[in-house]
């Protein structure tokens, strides 16, 4: 299947969850959907039969710009049938939630770990959010484009680059 | 050995004032540290050995710097190991700690007392010979578990365990397998078990090949039980593939992980320790000891040919197989046959038993050790187990009883 | 009698240690030897890859890729590069997309002799890992004569390579590729039939399907578990539908399928199979060919984004780049294969042994400096 035929199947099941298709100024045509509730699409992109969405290649955080909002992106494929469709949620900066797919594919535990890690995206439902590259009491989320870089890590000072 | 010795000391005009009492003690001295030398040098030969051994084995040199061809390295590694710090863990339980290493390579040391070098160089001539050094060998354990106990360190405490189960496994098929041989001789004095593999005789008591009296060609059994007991000591002195207690990739180092320093080397010179005392076993209960393989010089003769002509069809296999040429061996069979044919004295030397055959089959057998070390994968605690009770106490005991019906069968014996 | 109270103990594989190939700390909980509960604990290598590639321009990521997965630099490099040349639409001589495949599989013949050398160290067996450096400071003697350096090239520039092999590079390679086809029947020998090799590794860690799919797992571990899924055939990128060659498949010969010595067995075939392409690759290799035609004066890709996928050593090295049209990314993130690879194996390990844990990492062929980035 096209990518614009899986969101014409996704907007007539799910409505108004389905945001918007953009094939303008990207590679892989995305999909925008909204970030509460994308659980039961992730499902139904997994289970139905003409779809079976498979694996999860790759779950991303991402950050546009200063006051913009946090993006998460999901890239999936199937084995069986061969197509791929990209998945793309926008939340707040103030308080990113997401639905989190741990429970459906595996691959995205330690993906939205990342995520949460390095952004501070929630994610909610997820088995064991804790920070995985970063120290688990570290503070500030580092690949935020407004990050100040932390001076002081438990009373030790952070040598800046000169 | 050592009452001839004290005898020697006394038959000088300046010393025989000294009383046979005393002359004996000096004596006593002399030789336990002639055995302790033994070992030590040993254990200098051995390490170096190792190195080339296992260099050449992976296709590189090994130690070159160090004196010509890399011989003083072994010294030199033993300086470095005497001048560093002493490193005692501060929740290490210190006596334990301490005394451990001693322990394993006290009870290596000591169980040389027994071993006959040649028919002449024993430093005690114990009736109960081979009873002695199964039994004193097994106090390693002892130490290994000290050892890693006291480190006060879970993976030393695994190293430790495992070493424990393994070896205290592998002693019952070990020992019954000896005591298969103990029943063809009928004692357990060394001298006598060697004594007993004179001569030339035929493979398996019928088929009509010239081999010597070996106990290793004395029957099926004993042929099979020589293989038991190369297995099962290698389990019982921690060598691969059975040395799973200081398993480098798994357990740093298993019980020896938080020693450093002499400590180390102490292990280090018992494992070493170990492996002689067990190619010593091999050599004199199955291979004859310092018999030579050869008992009349015409059969030496004889023999270097036979092997020149192996070593002919080995280089011309090599060849084949491998594309290149070796000459040293196929040259050192030609120039052994050479002179035992034109200097008799060479042949009637290479005949007659001595200290010479009994180094030659130790290091055979130390070299199928090192052999096996770098070549096989490590076998897992579990499957180690296995082999030990589900594989080889069946086959020592099959050993045990066939051996004795073959002796019924060939006559040795009567009921 | 009462009831004797057995505590799980907990034990630390802790950052340092001769088998986790890297700094990683894996968390065991065991009753006695065997574990019922792995947790990987990773970061002790993160270098912030990420960070650093959103301030830096796009040709200046080059070298950074190659640091990740260290023992396979070139097909990171290959990876990052392809992504920006597609989202910038840079089509490339022929000469590069042959000479780019070529180092790729060389990488790749390399860096599967290391898994399979430390594998065999893992388990005990100390030679082989002798004999599979042999083979690699061979092509680590041809990365040098093409690139410079050993291990971490720079060599795969956006738009083309940093400049063009020396002569006699091809004549050395096809002598490389003769020596190589020999000697890999002496690890068949040494290791792959060997019974205690076989012994500790058959039947250890089995992987279905269906869980490696979940699980994200990709490269040799999924296709050791029979999953017929290799990039370079389901989606080819550059030139390698012009190659024949076989996508090896676990098949449980000495076991179950998808177990350790599947893997291991994928790997060896993988490298055979490699040696082939690189012979196609120099038999057709272009004479005539300008490497550094197509490499743009200014890397500016317009804005958009990409997820790009290629075919590691490892397994499915993605990049998801986004760009807005400056000449520094706005987010590169590199979807590592080894990060997904190494979360599988609580779900593969439990109830195996301490020793079994650890050939179940060795087969899973880890390298910490993707994994943290």
């Amino acid at each position: 299947m096209t990518a614009q035929e899986i969101y014409t199947k996704l907007s007539g099941k799910f409505g108004d969850r389905i945001l918007e298709f953009m094939e303008e100024g990207t590679q892989n045509p995305t999909i925008h959907i909204k970030p509460q509730g994308s659980l039961p699409i992730f499902e139904y992109l997994k289970s139905e039969e003409t779809l079976q969405m498979d694996s999860l290649m790759n779950l991303a955080g991402h950050d546009p710009e200063a006051e913009s909002d946090l993006v998460v992106i999901y890239h999936l494929h199937s084995t069986e049938l061969d197509h791929y469709i990209t998945l793309k949620t926008f939340t707040s900066r103030e308080t990113p939630k997401v639905d989190s797919v741990a429970t459906l594919y595996r691959t995205a535990d330690w993906h939205e770990r990342e995520a949460y890690d390095l952004f501070g995206i929630i994610f909610e439902g997820h088995p064991d959010l804790k920070r995985i590259l970063m120290e688990e009491d570290w503070e500030g989320y580092p690949l935020r484009k407004d990050y100040v870089p932390a001076e002081f890590y438990r009373g030790m000072r952070i040598e800046k680059e000169k | 050995m050592i009452q001839s010795l004290a005898n020697w000391i006394l038959s000088f005009d300046i010393l025989s004032g000294m009383g046979p009492s005393v002359a004996w003690g000096l004596a006593l001295f002399v030789t336990s540290a002639l055995v302790f030398a033994f070992v030590a040098a040993n254990a200098i030969v051995l390490v170096y050995f190792e190195r080339k051994v296992s260099a050449f084995m992976q296709v590189r040199l090994g130690p070159m710097r160090v004196g010509k061809f890399g011989t003083l390295q072994t010294v030199a590694d033993a300086l470095k190991l005497i001048q560093k710090e002493d490193i005692i863990p501060r929740s290490a339980d210190k006596a334990l700690f301490v005394i451990g290493p001693w322990t394993i390579l006290v009870a290596s040391v000591v169980t040389f007392a027994a071993i006959p070098f040649s028919d002449t160089l024993l430093a005690a001539n114990m009736n109960i010979g081979l009873f002695y050094v199964v039994s004193i060998s097994s106090i390693v354990v002892l130490g290994i578990v000290m050892a890693g106990w006291a480190s006060n360190n879970k993976w030393s405490l695994y190293g430790a365990m495992r070493s424990a189960a393994q070896i205290i496994s592998y002693e019952i098929p070990v020992g019954i397998t000896l005591i298969a041989v103990v029943a063809v001789v009928g004692s357990l004095n060394l001298q006598t078990i060697i004594q007993a593999q004179g001569g030339t005789g035929n493979l398996f008591h019928w088929i009509p090949i010239p081999l010597p009296n070996w106990f290793i060609f004395h029957s099926p059994f004993l042929f099979m039980a020589s293989f038991v007991y190369l297995l099962g000591a290698t389990a019982e002195i921690n060598r691969t593939p059975f040395d799973i207690p200081e398993s480098e990739s798994e357990l740093v180092a298993g019980f020896m992980t938080e020693y450093s320093g002499l400590r180390w080397a102490l292990f280090f010179l018992s494992e070493y320790a170990n492996a002689t005392l067990v190619a010593f076993l091999v050599s004199i209960v199955f291979l004859g000891g310092w018999q030579s393989p050869f008992s009349t010089y015409h059969g030496a003769q004889l023999g270097t040919t036979v092997l020149t002509g192996f070593l002919l069809l080995w280089t011309l296999f090599v060849k084949l197989k491998a594309n290149r040429l070796s000459i040293y061996p196929l040259g050192l069979g030609i120039i052994l046959s050479l002179s035992a044919w034109m200097f008799p004295g060479f042949a009637i030397w290479l005949s007659s038993p001595g200290l010479f055959w009994m180094l030659m089959k130790v290091g055979s057998i130390i070299f199928l050790l090192m052999w096996f070390r770098w070549t096989f994968p490590r076998l897992r605690v579990d499957q180690l187990m296995y082999v030990s009770w589900k594989v080889i106490l069946p086959l020592s005991l099959l050993n045990l009883m066939g051996v004795a019906v073959w002796m019924w069968l060939t006559g040795e014996i009567q009921f | 009698m009462g009831r004797l109270h057995a505590e799980e103990m907990v034990l630390n594989m802790g950052p340092q240690h001769p088998s986790t190939h890297g700094v990683l700390r894996l968390k065991l909980r065991t009753d006695g030897e065997i574990v019922s509960h792995i947790e990987p604990v990773i970061g002790y290598l993160h270098r912030s890859f990420e960070k650093h590639a959103e301030n830096l321009e796009y040709q200046m990521v080059t070298p950074f890729t190659g640091r990740c997965d260290y023992l396979a630099a070139m097909g990171s490099e290959h990876g990052y590069a392809m992504a920006v040349e597609k989202l910038m639409g840079i089509e490339l001589p022929e000469r590069v997309e042959y000479l780019r495949v070529i180092f790729a599989e060389l990488q790749r013949i390399a860096s599967h002799l290391v898994a399979v050398g430390t594998f065999g160290l893992d388990v005990g067996a100390i030679t082989p890992f002798i004999y599979c450096f042999r083979e690699r400071e061979l092509i680590l003697d041809l990365f040098e004569m093409a690139s410079g350096a050993r291990l971490l090239y720079n060599f795969m520039w956006i738009g083309g390579l940093a400049h063009d092999v020396p002569p006699g590079f091809v004549e050395k390679t096809y002598e490389f590729l003769d020596a190589f086809e020999k000697n890999v029947a002496e690890y068949n020998q040494i290791l792959t039939g060997n019974k205690i090799f076989i012994e500790r590794t058959a039947d250890i860690g089995v992987m279905t399907p269906e869980v490696a799919i979940n699980y994200g797992v990709t490269g040799p571990p999924l296709r050791a578990s029979g999953v017929n899924i290799d990039i370079r055939r389901t989606q080819p990128y550059s030139i390698y539908d012009r190659f024949e060659f076989d996508v090896p498949l676990g098949e449980g010969l000495q076991g179950t399928v998808g177990d350790s010595w599947d893997r291991y067995w994928v790997r060896v075939r993988e490298m055979e199979e490699s040696a082939k392409i690189v012979r196609q690759a120099l038999d057709q290799l272009p004479v005539e060919g300008d490497v550094q035609s197509a490499i743009p004066k200014r890397i500016r890709p317009p804005q958009g984004e990409i997820y790009f996928r290629s075919e590691n050593p490892r397994g499915e090295l993605g990049y998801y780049i986004v760009s807005n049209g400056k000449n520094v990314p706005v987010r590169v993130k590199m979807r590592s294969p080894a990060f997904s690879n190494l979360s599988v194996i609580n779900e593969i390990g439990q109830g195996f042994m301490i020793s079994d844990v650890i050939a179940i990492l060795g087969s899973l062929d880890i390298v910490l400096g993707e994994i943290d980035r």
